[in-house]
């Protein structure tokens, strides 16, 4: 009676050993399999980098004409508001050539600087005598309420008038007063201009020819 | 508990995790978190519509994207699983601005790519979506981002009247202080003045907080 009990229990346990391993041979499904691997997480970040990348390109394909559009437009706008006679534009490779009558007034650019907070883009219309006729500030990321400053009117008239040897901070020499708090910005504005005015001469100058 | 039931009870979590974001977990006051943006951008009212726009916007996207993947993804790569996801949003959130809210583009400036690193939304990939269904997902989402809307519309409130004397909505103005219009408290439109108005509704969230529990 012993022998067969134990027999029995004996048999038990090895169907339930048969069991586990069968388990261990077969059970795990194949989803389980791959995600035990090991190249499991560097598999699914790769998929992942792959699928935001290829997003990110599709949207900024389809944003990237408007959004030239939109600078465009702003650029032209303010062409507009700087030669208000103007009545015809021309835009050649890096700056900008404003019309009256099939006369030239004055030419544009953009300037770029590195402010306190990032790039400040500077739109600089100039008379044909290469002194400035006004700036305006397109864009900025200085401080909010300091640096952003630079695009009020009672700093940019400053340089109205201007050629380049005076565009500079009134303590490296120039004629431009600096924003109280705001010194860094200011300069950067200042040297943008400077630095982009002597080479755009130079440039506009040699096409005249 | 009977089929006719269950909806009701999956409708009255959804919207008790809706609720959840405004009040008792708001981002801003409550879980404290979040206080970069809320600091910076909250000089207008204008401001604090597009930041919470963008927020509410790239929170709902990767909340929804990380419940979906939450099963498979593995453990030891989640994190930058969660910010590959968070910084997909963000950039097509910023080039969206760009081409079709190019003053909101400016005028939020470096802040709008900063939303990558917003806690409240790394916070909220991590605590609830990778452990919660899609649809519970997206209530806490929703509660959790109007939650930090509310926040920032009440600070810009108090900067912009402060800081301007006026308010001004879409470029309407709504009313303007006589007074304080023509000679304004510049001081609360600049960082220190972020710091006051903060410091003040928090502690005034608390005091709030501690009435009700006693």
């Amino acid at each position: 009676m012993n022998g067969n009990n134990e027999k029995r229990e004996n048999t038990k346990l090895d169907e339930k050993l048969q069991d586990h391993g069968q388990k261990i041979k077969n059970g795990i499904s194949p989803g389980e399999r791959i995600s035990r691997s090991r190249l499991y997480p560097l598999v699914f970040l790769t998929i992942i980098v792959l699928v935001s990348v290829s997003l990110v390109m599709v949207i900024s394909n389809v944003t990237k004409a408007r959004i030239l559009a939109e600078k465009d437009a702003a650029i032209i706008s303010q062409l507009k508001a700087v030669f208000t006679e103007t009545d015809d534009y021309e835009s050649k490779n890096d700056y900008y050539i404003a019309y009256t009558d099939k006369q030239v007034i004055g030419f544009a650019f953009i300037a770029t600087g590195k402010g306190y907070g990032g790039e400040i883009s500077i739109f600089v219309g100039l008379n044909t005598d290469f002194t400035i006729k006004d700036i305006k500030i397109l864009s900025n990321t200085e401080t909010p309420g300091l640096g952003t400053r630079i695009t009020e009117d009672a700093f940019t008239v400053q340089f109205k008038g201007l050629s380049s040897q005076d565009i500079s901070l009134a303590k490296d020499g120039g004629k431009i007063d600096a924003i109280t708090g705001a010194t860094i910005s200011s300069k950067a504005v200042t040297d943008a201009v400077r630095k982009e005015l002597e080479e755009k001469i130079e440039i506009i100058k040699s096409d005249m020819k | 508990m009977t089929q006719q039931e269950k909806p009701n009870t999956n409708s009255r979590r959804f919207t008790k995790e809706i609720l959840k974001g405004l009040v008792i977990a708001n981002p801003v006051f409550v879980l404290v978190l979040g206080l970069c943006p809320t600091l910076a951008v909250t000089i207008s009212i204008d401001n604090a519509l597009g930041m919470s726009a963008g927020v509410i916007f790239v929170l709902l996207g990767s909340n929804l994207i990380i419940s979906m993947l939450r099963r498979i993804t593995p453990q030891l790569v989640r994190i930058p699983v969660y910010i590959v996801v968070i910084a997909t949003f963000v950039t097509i959130l910023s080039l969206v601005f760009e081409a079709y809210l190019p003053p909101l583009y400016e005028s939020l400036g470096i802040y709008l790519a900063l939303i990558v690193v917003n806690c409240i939304i790394l916070g909220r990939a991590e605590a609830f979506a990778s452990k919660n269904t899609i649809l519970l997902s997206i209530a806490d989402a929703i509660g959790i981002g109007i939650g930090f809307a509310l926040s920032l519309i009440i600070v810009s409130f108090f900067r912009e009247i402060l800081g301007t004397g006026k308010l001004t909505v879409f470029g309407k103005t709504l009313f303007s202080i006589p007074v304080l219009s023509s000679d304004p408290l510049a001081f609360f439109i600049m960082p220190p003045g972020a710091f006051l108005v903060l410091g003040l509704l928090l502690a005034l969230f608390r005091w709030l907080g501690v009435l009700k529990n006693e």
